[in-house]
Formats: C-alpha cells, sequence, structure tokens
C-alpha cells in the first residue's frame, strides 16, 4: 500500500470566523460596509471556503445581503464596462 | 409587544411638503393603532443599489416602532404600497417578545437621545472650528513661500 501523497494547498485560509472571533461584530443588513466585505467586485456572495465564516454566520450574513438587496441598499449585480 | 422597523424609499423627485406629508402620514396611522415610535430617522438622499421606476436615487426612511397589533403592519405596508411616492419598502421584525422593563429602557434612551440633541443644538451653530483653518493655512503657505 502506497500512502497517498497529497499536495497541500500553497495559500492557507482564514481559520477563523471574524463574527466568532469578535462578538462585539453584528449582522445587521443596515450596515452597508461590514456586507461589502462579504461580496466580490461584481456584487456575488462570497462562498464561506474564501470568506471563512463559520456555517452559522455565513447564513446571517447571506440573510443579511439579500435583505440590503431587497431595499436597494447593495445591488444584485454591478455591471463594469 | 414586538419590535418592527421598516424601511422605506420616497422618491427624490417628490416636493418637501409631500415628503413631509408622507412622514406625517406614517406617523398618524402609527397612532391610530397605538404603536409606539422608537425611532424615526431619514437618511437622506442615497444612491441606490439599483434602478427603482428608472429612479437612481431614493430618500431613505427608518422607522423603529412597537406594537401589539400585526394589523398596523398590514395597514402600514398597505398605505405604503398605494403611495406612489414610495419607491420601496421593507418591514423586519427585529424583536418578538418585548417586556415592559425593556420598553422602558427604550423609552428612556430616546429621551436621554432627544436632550441631548436639544443640548446640542445651541452649540452646533457656533462656528469656532471655521476660523482655525485659515490660522493654519496660513503659516503653511508662508513656509512655502520661504
Amino acid at each position: 500500500m502506497k500512502p497517498p501523497v497529497k499536495r497541500k494547498r500553497t495559500f492557507q485560509r482564514r481559520k477563523v470566523c471574524v463574527f466568532c472571533a469578535d462578538s462585539a461584530m453584528k449582522i445587521d443588513y443596515k450596515d452597508v460596509k461590514t456586507l461589502n466585505h462579504f461580496v466580490t467586485e461584481r456584487g456575488k456572495i462570497l462562498p464561506r471556503r474564501i470568506s471563512g465564516n463559520c456555517a452559522k454566520h455565513q447564513r446571517d450574513i447571506t440573510r443579511a445581503i439579500k435583505k440590503a438587496r431587497n431595499i436597494a441598499l447593495m445591488a444584485f449585480s454591478v455591471v463594469s464596462s | 409587544m414586538r419590535r418592527y422597523e421598516t424601511i422605506f424609499i420616497a422618491n427624490p423627485d417628490l416636493p418637501e411638503e409631500e415628503q413631509n406629508a408622507l412622514q406625517e402620514k406614517v406617523r398618524s396611522l402609527l397612532a391610530s393603532f397605538n404603536g409606539e415610535i422608537v425611532k424615526m430617522e431619514d437618511w437622506g438622499l442615497k444612491k441606490l443599489g439599483y434602478a427603482i421606476r428608472k429612479s437612481s436615487r431614493g430618500r431613505y426612511f427608518l422607522l423603529d416602532y412597537l406594537t401589539e397589533s400585526p394589523a398596523l403592519v398590514r395597514e402600514l405596508e398597505r398605505t405604503l404600497r398605494l403611495n406612489d411616492g414610495v419607491l420601496k419598502f421593507i418591514t423586519v421584525k427585529t424583536s418578538a417578545q418585548v417586556t415592559k422593563d425593556q420598553i422602558q429602557a427604550l423609552k428612556a434612551a430616546s429621551q436621554a437621545e432627544k436632550t441631548i440633541r436639544v443640548e446640542e443644538r445651541p452649540s452646533a451653530p457656533e462656528p469656532t472650528p471655521v476660523p482655525v483653518p485659515p490660522e493654519v493655512e496660513k503659516p503653511e503657505a508662508g513656509e512655502e513661500a520661504k
């Protein structure tokens, strides 16, 4: 039996969820500044493997972004020329 | 008591009187349903994330209130929907149960805020920091000249 040789990815992802690390941070759909950290330039929601959020907070973030989009605080999609 | 917040976007092309009339309408509606306003904020003109009815800007209002009856929310949303000056609105329940103690704390907090605002008002128009910049600029300009 050959031991499986697995190449580790060169980059390390952030291990701790920002919201778990700092309990003072609250997720609010009105707080667009914070939410903007979790979307791409195009306005898409960043996946968990990139943002490093835990499942719970990722869910909260997603909901908050969707609410913010509904009331036009955030864009559904950013069209760049 | 439940706590809700409603954000509504008024059409910025609307004349000021109609904006005020809209606010008054909302306030009187809350009063008629025994709703208690925690705060009413005017965020002013903001750029929208996307165009709504061909308008790229909107005037945001945030209404934070307490009520016992869901009928109030229904009625409020109905009036907002029927009002042509309102581009869009959203209502979020922020708390399902607000106890009497919390209500009193909220009231105290909002009253404290009001008193602070009233106290700040006379001091605000005083243009104390305004004369400072020219004085600072002058020596700088002098140094540059040297």
